[in-house]
């Protein structure tokens, strides 16, 4: 990364500011109470997020959030990561049929499955559970798709090595395939889980009761609570979008680069 | 025999949720289309085609579909526009250069429902962020969610803010693939800067312009979190894009048959579109050879 004219850093930085101020000024506002809100002063106060917590449930809608993505990410990365393994190291009848089974539900919009979805779920009585919440969203056809292109450029002589010794597939999967590959199956973490935070439709359909509501599903029906022009309590609403955002944000400071690779890998080459 | 099961194993548990979740839910959308259900009664009766002939007769869906159309065709050239402007001027990695384009990039990452939450504020009639800048230069207050006019300009605003820094960073991966030899080439015989982009950048980004301008329009025939937080569909109809009409007929009126209809055309438009794209996407590899 090269230096650069301190002109030019200032000026992208105010750019940028001014591009996200919308956001940005939504978090200084969540931190204000409403009567200052309204009447322009400024009062920094937290009792937004204490309201938000307290009278709203948005701890629990978090802690759903929380256990719902985390299975997603979780088991979505397994199961992608063994398919993937299996469709790039193994020759087998139905290999490119499965793998192309794979890489065209990239093309297949989510939204045909939505109502027999929800029909499966409520068939087998998972309407309203953590079950119903996760088991639509762990198959990731992206993922396996990319981590089967990362996995064919590591060198098959480590995976026969392994073997000569007498390892099992699982155990190359395990010691050798998995370790190499890390940063792209960490990628792919970091993508399902902020797709999965961000899930709206799904999370709408599948909860009636209101404490399996995902944070999502929770700030629009808390938005939603709040009708009619001017008597919305905008600091409130801006908290409880704050709780929603700020995983996000923190993460993405954190993982920009990693993101960035796994969108454009997937769309460049 | 255990050996030949091995790939197998690996590979069922992802097929599995697939089958489940993405490919029986095909054929189960297009059986439902062509039954009458409303989620409550026993019996499904066969009714052939007319979820499509009543779905093809009411002005909610037609609207639907234009209203649709109109979000694609006017925010898709917008987005490719700005990204590629963008992309330019950012693709030489420097300081300033990554903050921009970290900027850019946040809010294709962020919640949808907090981005619909904050612009409802930015477009409030009162006590909203644009009134009181158009306030300082002495304008009106302007009823933006309110009037029909405006409601699906704002939302293409809003929808076009979020995904620019996708684009953004697509284009500049696009860009960076150009043989710097070509600039060289292009100095030497002294291009003047728009010509360079004329005759070098945009033939040779095409095919990153054809990719990002069709999962865009794949994009724009998908947008719902928006329009059910901030809009439902109103005022009047002006943002009932596709899938919010799929999800009120669905899930509000709960006829099930119609609902399907409208998913199985969504699904024929969508996958049309993809394979398109993905003759396109071949037609580009063989261009970079």
């Amino acid at each position: 990364m090269k230096p650069d004219n301190p002109i030019l850093s200032g000026l992208a930085l105010v750019a940028g500011l001014l591009f996200l101020s919308p956001v940005l000024y939504s978090i200084w506002m969540s931190f204000q109470t409403s009567t200052a809100y309204y009447t322009g002063t400024v009062h920094f106060t937290l009792v937004n997020y204490e309201v938000a917590v307290g009278q709203y449930n948005f701890a629990r809608y978090l802690f759903n959030s929380i256990i719902v993505s985390g299975a997603v990410t979780v088991i979505g990365t397994v199961f992608a990561t063994m398919a993937a393994f299996a469709f790039a190291r193994f020759t087998f009848p139905g290999n490119n049929l499965l793998f192309a089974a794979t890489v065209a539900t990239l093309m297949i919009p989510s939204h045909i499955s939505l109502i027999p979805n929800y029909l499966t779920l409520a068939d087998a009585g998972l309407l309203d559970t953590y079950a119903g919440l996760i088991l639509p969203a762990i198959s990731n056809g992206f993922a396996a798709f990319f981590l089967r292109q990362y996995i064919r450029g590591i060198p098959r002589a480590l995976d026969e090595a392994a073997y000569m010794d007498g390892a099992t597939p699982m155990k190359v999967l395990w010691r050798v395939i998995v370790p190499i590959a890390k940063p792209a199956i960490l990628s792919m973490g970091l993508y399902i889980f902020i797709g999965e935070w961000n899930n709206y439709i799904w999370p709408l359909v599948a909860t009636s009761r209101e404490n399996l509501y995902t944070l999502q599903v929770g700030l629009a029906h808390l938005y939603r609570l709040n009708p009619g022009e001017g008597l919305i309590d905008w600091p409130l609403v801006m908290a409880a979008s704050t709780i929603s955002l700020l995983p996000v944000i923190l993460g993405f400071v954190l993982v920009e680069r990693h993101l960035i690779r796994g969108i454009t890998m997937g769309a460049v080459k | 025999m255990l050996r030949k099961l091995t790939p197998y194993l690996f590979v069922l548990p992802l097929m599995l949720f697939i089958a489940v979740f993405t490919y029986i839910p095909i054929v189960t959308s297009v059986d439902l289309s062509f039954r009458q259900w409303d989620f409550m009664s026993a019996d499904k009766p066969f009714v052939g085609f007319d979820n499509y002939r009543v779905l093809f007769r009411s002005d909610a869906f037609w609207n639907s579909l234009w209203v649709t159309t109109v979000f694609a065709v006017i925010s898709v050239p917008i987005r490719l526009g700005l990204a590629l402007w963008f992309a330019s001027a950012l693709t030489r990695e420097t300081f300033a250069r990554r903050i921009l384009r970290g900027a850019l990039f946040l809010p294709s990452v962020t919640s949808t429902v907090s981005i619909a939450v904050v612009f409802s504020w930015v477009f409030a009639t009162d006590f909203g962020m644009m009134n009181g800048l158009l306030g300082v230069v002495g304008i009106d207050k302007v009823r933006w969610m309110q009037n029909p006019d405006l409601a699906l300009g704002v939302l293409i605003f809003i929808n076009t803010w979020k995904q620019l820094g996708y684009d953004v960073v697509i284009y500049i991966a696009g860009l960076q693939a150009i043989p710097q030899e070509l600039y060289d080439a292009a100095a030497v015989d002294g291009g003047k800067k728009a010509h360079v982009f004329r005759r070098v950048t945009f033939p040779l980004v095409m095919p990153t312009t054809y990719f990002l301008l069709v999962i865009s329009v794949i994009e724009a025939f998908q947008v719902f979190t928006l329009v059910d937080v901030m809009t439902r569909g109103g005022p009047a109809g002006a943002t009932d894009l596709l899938v919010n009409r799929l999800y009120q007929i669905g899930f509000t009126l709960f006829d099930i048959g119609q609902g399907s209809a409208l998913a199985v055309l969504l699904f024929v438009l969508l996958v049309g579109l993809a394979v398109f794209k993905s003759r396109v996407l071949g037609r580009r590899v063989h261009y970079e050879a």
